[in-house]
């Protein structure tokens, strides 16, 4: 048996049932007292009427209120069945488990105008009010995550409020580890009969044989589909595939350059004049129309002047279609920071080009204007105590024999509180002091020159790909290129024992040809030969500029390495320094929300990627107690004092989702084995339980009304 | 204690000219005690007639069963043996040498007691009253009995009374005796339950016969016997006048809302929505007064209903005219 309403809307009318009750508490005269002489004709008068006017007021009351309640119930469209919604659930005991399609494909309008997902939760929790007390079931979320969202219970109430309190995640669909969680959750009982019941919009994305378990012939689960696809409103059109962000630094405007692809994810329609827009800090900058063809990728590139190199955040965006989500996508780009550079130049001459800095100064900017983000100072030894280092961001010792006395110390305090410095060699360079002097920056001791003779082969970087950040770019043609560079002279290293360093690249014979350290918050790198043609013919090299200059950009921090890591939804953030030392780190979600990563050594920063958006990260001076570190993540009400940002980067949705292709029964049936299963699409689900299908109540509710009033009416005359 | 002035246009014998101030005096400080002078003025002018002839003591207006010597000639008698030889009229012995007796029309004065009723119930004040109270006006009235029976030198006896008799101030004629009559009426302080029968019933044999007895009340009594008592007076051949003074509130019971009434006298208090028993209410207390109306005309009783709200003078000389044209007949 069951009550169903056609318009469960008009049920708000019930509440006005209270407002009789309201009005008659609110005009509840205030008993007044009054001393009066002929009290005892009043007592004579009363008892001859007291029995037609006291009751006739409740009486009224209660018919006014009877009349409200049965005309909001009419309007409800109230239908009386006497089978309810079962067709879902067995008559006999059973084991069933409801996998519920949560990706974000299911998020799609209805035409109800609620979301696909919402109206598989509604279906839900109907059911989940039938459910049988001799039935037992488990919730599946039915995307990549495959989450159990209830084990097993034997309560439906609760769980269909749990449910249709949730809205869809932006995640994937990965039907086949769902089926495997359902199918391993199964395995735990010992009901004679196992049903999986699915209630997806049978997206093809997620149905993968490799997430399937393996069926054997003795598996007699009985799949159920309910297909919701036929409730979305309009397909999906469109989607953004990707969004990339450069920059172009030759321009004295600084023109920051932002390219969406958008594809048409019809195999038959065109689009014609789509609407593109670009966002940035939730200001709409720019829009244009595209044209589409079917089934075609579309590049619409946007810019934007960034003159004071601020960090951009925004989104481009695509009109309205039937899936939101693919609509827009996020993107932040970093411009480089202006890093200042401080070039001691240890073996001045007045021949310019015969300076120890003079390639050096040419690479870090190349035109000689303030255009590139690299800006080199060159100061001689002598100049060296007039500068004041903390106003540098990296400082590059190029061939000096001995610095200022004292400086050194300096040079530490300025290393340990972030500054990076680099040290090249050459033959000025008096090996004693660098090994006793600077001893405590330097992570190796210099030992003694290796020359290579006129008449043999010179010294060679040893180089492969590498995974190092500075040199990742360094590939094909001009790694070969770098491999040809001639090395006549390097300084042989040994490293210090009480030092933890890195050697980056090495020359052809094994001797260390970068060395890597850190100390404090900064950063040391000592490159065992010269930075000028005295030893080598590298300055004059193709590379040599932007082998500089990443290394300039690596030791200051200013790699755009974290907002390149452009993730998808539910992808961890992945460590993008080694380290960081010194820093506790903080996640500022889309929402607001702020998070401490769990410190620790994993590869994994950050998991809580579920919503697409710009997630920042903040970085502060590490608390003094490391035992106040939580090994989990935690999340924290507002940002400490003293932190400062240290990046941002993307989290947007996986358009292989957005395909509106369908998968076919049959590639299920072929997917699933020799298994039971039954595709019910949503319309017939409800046509077997259509309210249709009982006796309407309306008119006999409304005839309730009418006498109702009928009687109302009446006692009001005799009053 | 002087709390106001009474202005006469009338001559009050032996005690002040036209157009004097008298003052008020004895009356509860806490009442407004309203005294029109133009009230009184109006009414002095009527003269209050008895009906019948009552005896007296002091000549006055009212005719008189006894004929004597008076100043009014009535009729000539033979004389006879043991009548007043100064009566004889010589004129008349000179000429016929028959004697002859003149007869005249005695006039006395009217001994008039007023009974008011200073039960509980008299004393219903009205949250929304402007003019007179219920006890206010009962004692405006009978002050102005008062003052027209003492100006006509009649004798004015004034009896307050609830279940009993609270009390009593004998008739007397003197101008002087107005300030005790009014000292009595500002005494009054309304309480206990309505007794009339008891009352009268204690009062009729002291009561001098063929005198006037007015009795001022509300008569909102539970007592059923009031006919009886009526009828009681009216056998000792006394000029009954009843006067009913009642408010307009205790007529038409005009409160609304959840009210408990709680009695003026002894009567449990009663909660209910005058609404539910307006019309019941109103049907008993009609059929009250007409009540009343029917055995006062069968008894040859006046019967006065008095609404507070009623302007006391036209009351009043209604009342007098129409004693004065059952005089003429």
């Amino acid at each position: 048996m069951s009550l169903q309403f056609l318009s469960p809307i008009y049920l708000l009318g019930l509440l006005a049932a209270g407002i009789p009750v309201l009005i008659h508490l609110l005009t509840r005269r205030q008993q007044k007292h009054i001393r009066f002489s002929a009290v005892y004709l009043l007592s004579q008068s009363r008892q001859r009427s007291i029995r037609r006017s006291t009751p006739n007021r409740l009486l009224l009351l209660l018919l006014r209120c009877l009349a409200i309640l049965c005309f909001s119930l009419a309007l409800a469209h109230p239908i009386f069945s006497f089978t309810g919604p079962q067709s879902l659930l067995p008559e006999s005991p059973s084991a069933t488990v409801f996998i519920l399609d949560d990706s974000f494909s299911m998020s799609a309008a209805t035409k109800t105008g609620g979301s696909l997902f919402h109206s598989a939760a509604e279906k839900f929790g109907t059911l989940a009010k039938s459910i049988r007390k001799e039935t037992s079931y488990a919730v599946v979320s039915g995307s990549a995550e495959a989450r159990v969202w209830k084990g097993w219970a034997d309560s439906g109430e609760s769980v269909g409020k749990l449910i249709s309190g949730s809205v869809a995640s932006f995640q994937t669909t990965s039907m086949g580890r769902a089926i495997a969680e359902a199918v391993h959750l199964l395995d735990e009982t010992s009901q004679p009969e196992k049903r999986i019941v699915i209630f997806t919009d049978l997206q093809k994305n997620g149905w993968t044989q490799g997430d399937l378990p393996e069926f054997s012939s003795g598996d007699s689960y009985k799949i159920q589909i309910v297909d919701f696809s036929a409730l979305q409103a309009q397909p999906n059109r469109a989607a953004i595939e990707s969004v990339s962000v450069d920059q172009e630094f030759l321009t004295n405007t600084r023109i920051v350059r932002v390219r969406a692809e958008t594809r048409n994810l019809s195999k038959t329609q065109p689009l014609a004049q789509l609407a593109v827009s670009l966002w940035t800090h939730d200001k709409k900058l720019s829009e244009g129309m595209i044209d589409l063809p079917s089934q075609t990728l579309v590049a619409r590139d946007f810019s934007f002047p960034q003159p004071g190199g601020e960090p951009v955040e925004g989104y481009v965006e695509i009109q309205e279609d039937g899936l939101m989500p693919d609509n827009r996508r996020y993107f932040t780009f970093q411009p480089d920071q202006t890093i200042k550079v401080l070039v001691v130049d240890g073996d001045p001459k007045t021949v310019e080009h015969q300076s120890e800095s003079f390639y050096v100064e040419r690479a870090l900017n190349p035109f000689s204007v303030a255009l590139s983000n690299i800006e080199p100072t060159v100061s001689t030894l002598n100049e060296l105590p007039q500068r004041t280092i903390m106003d540098y961001s990296v400082v590059i010792l190029c061939n000096v024999r001995e610095l200022p006395l004292g400086f050194e110390i300096e040079l530490e305090r300025y290393v340990l509180h972030g500054g990076a410095l680099l040290v090249a060699l050459g033959d000025q360079v008096d090996p004693k002091y660098y090994n006793e002097k600077l001893g405590s920056l330097l992570p190796v001791t210099l030992e003694t020159i290796l020359t290579v003779p006129p008449d043999q082969d010179a010294f060679h970087f040893a180089l492969e790909e590498s995974g190092h950040r500075a040199l990742n770019v360094f590939t094909g043609q001009p790694l070969l290129e770098m491999r040809d560079i001639q090395f006549h002279s390097i300084y042989d290293v040994k490293p210090r024992e009480d030092a933890a360093s890195s050697i980056p690249m090495r020359f052809s014979n094994g001797s260390p040809a970068l060395v890597e350290s850190d100390l404090g918050k900064g950063k040391i790198l000592l490159f065992t030969s010269s930075l000028d043609r005295d030893w080598n013919n590298f300055p004059i090299q193709p590379t040599f500029l932007p082998w500089l200059q990443r290394w300039v950009k690596y030791s200051a921090h200013s790699l755009e390495s974290l907002s390149h890591q452009d993730l998808l939804v539910s992808q961890p953030l992945k460590r993008w320094q080694e380290g960081l030392p010194g820093t506790t780190l903080f996640v500022q979600m889309p929402g607001g929300k702020i998070v401490r990563p769990p410190q620790s050594t994993d590869e994994i920063l950050f998991r809580d990627t579920t919503h697409p958006g710009v997630y920042r990260v903040y970085q502060m001076a590490k608390e003094e107690n490391p035992g106040a570190q939580e090994p989990v993540e935690t999340v924290v009400p507002a940002l400490p004092e003293g932190t400062e940002l240290a990046g941002t980067f993307t989290v947007n949705v996986d358009t292989g989702e957005s395909d509106p292709e369908k998968i076919p029964l049959a590639e299920i049936q072929k997917l699933l084995g020799n298994l039971d299963v039954e595709l019910i699409p949503v319309d017939e689900l409800d046509k077997s339980t259509a309210p249709q299908e009982g006796f309407p109540f309306t008119t006999p509710l409304l005839l309730l009304v009418s006498g109702f009033l009928f009687w109302e009416g009446f006692l009001v005359r005799r009053e | 204690m002087i709390i106001g002035w009474l202005r006469v246009t009338r001559p009050i014998p032996g005690r002040s000219t036209p157009n004097t101030l008298v003052p008020l005096v004895f009356m509860n400080p806490q009442d407004t005690f309203e005294y029109d002078p133009q009230i009184l003025a109006r009414i002095s002018s009527l003269k209050l007639q008895a009906m019948g002839l009552v005896e007296g003591i002091l000549t006055g207006h009212h005719r008189s069963h006894h004929k004597g010597s008076s100043v009014e000639f009535a009729e000539y008698k033979d004389y006879t043996p043991g009548d007043e030889i100064r009566h004889i009229d010589w004129k008349v012995v000179g000429k016929t040498d028959k004697y002859h007796v003149k007869q005249f029309e005695q006039t006395t004065n009217l001994k008039c007691t007023i009974l008011f009723d200073a039960s509980g119930s008299m004393g219903y004040v009205s949250s929304h009253d402007r003019g007179l109270s219920k006890i206010d006006y009962a004692r405006t009235l009978v002050a102005a009995l008062s003052f027209l029976l003492l100006k006509q030198f009649d004798a004015v006896g004034l009896t307050l009374f609830n279940d009993k008799v609270v009390s009593h101030i004998p008739p007397r004629s003197k101008p002087s005796h107005f300030q005790h009559l009014l000292h009595g009426l500002a005494s009054v302080e309304p309480g206990g339950v309505t007794r009339i029968q008891d009352v009268i019933g204690g009062l009729v044999e002291r009561l001098p016969g063929r005198s006037m007895l007015i009795l001022v009340s509300d008569l909102l009594t539970r007592e059923k016997t009031l006919e009886h008592t009526l009828r009681l007076l009216r056998s000792r051949e006394l000029e009954v006048i009843l006067f009913q003074v009642l408010h307009p509130d205790e007529v038409s019971l005009p409160f609304a809302g959840d009210i408990v009434f709680e009695s003026l006298e002894d009567d449990p208090s009663v909660g209910l929505d005058p609404l539910d028993v307006r019309e019941e209410y109103r049907g008993e207390i009609q059929r009250q007064i007409a009540h009343y109306r029917i055995i006062c005309e069968s008894l040859g009783i006046n019967y006065v209903f008095l609404e507070t709200s009623t302007p006391l003078e036209q009351g009043l000389s209604y009342f007098l005219l129409k004693r004065k044209s059952q005089v003429k007949q």
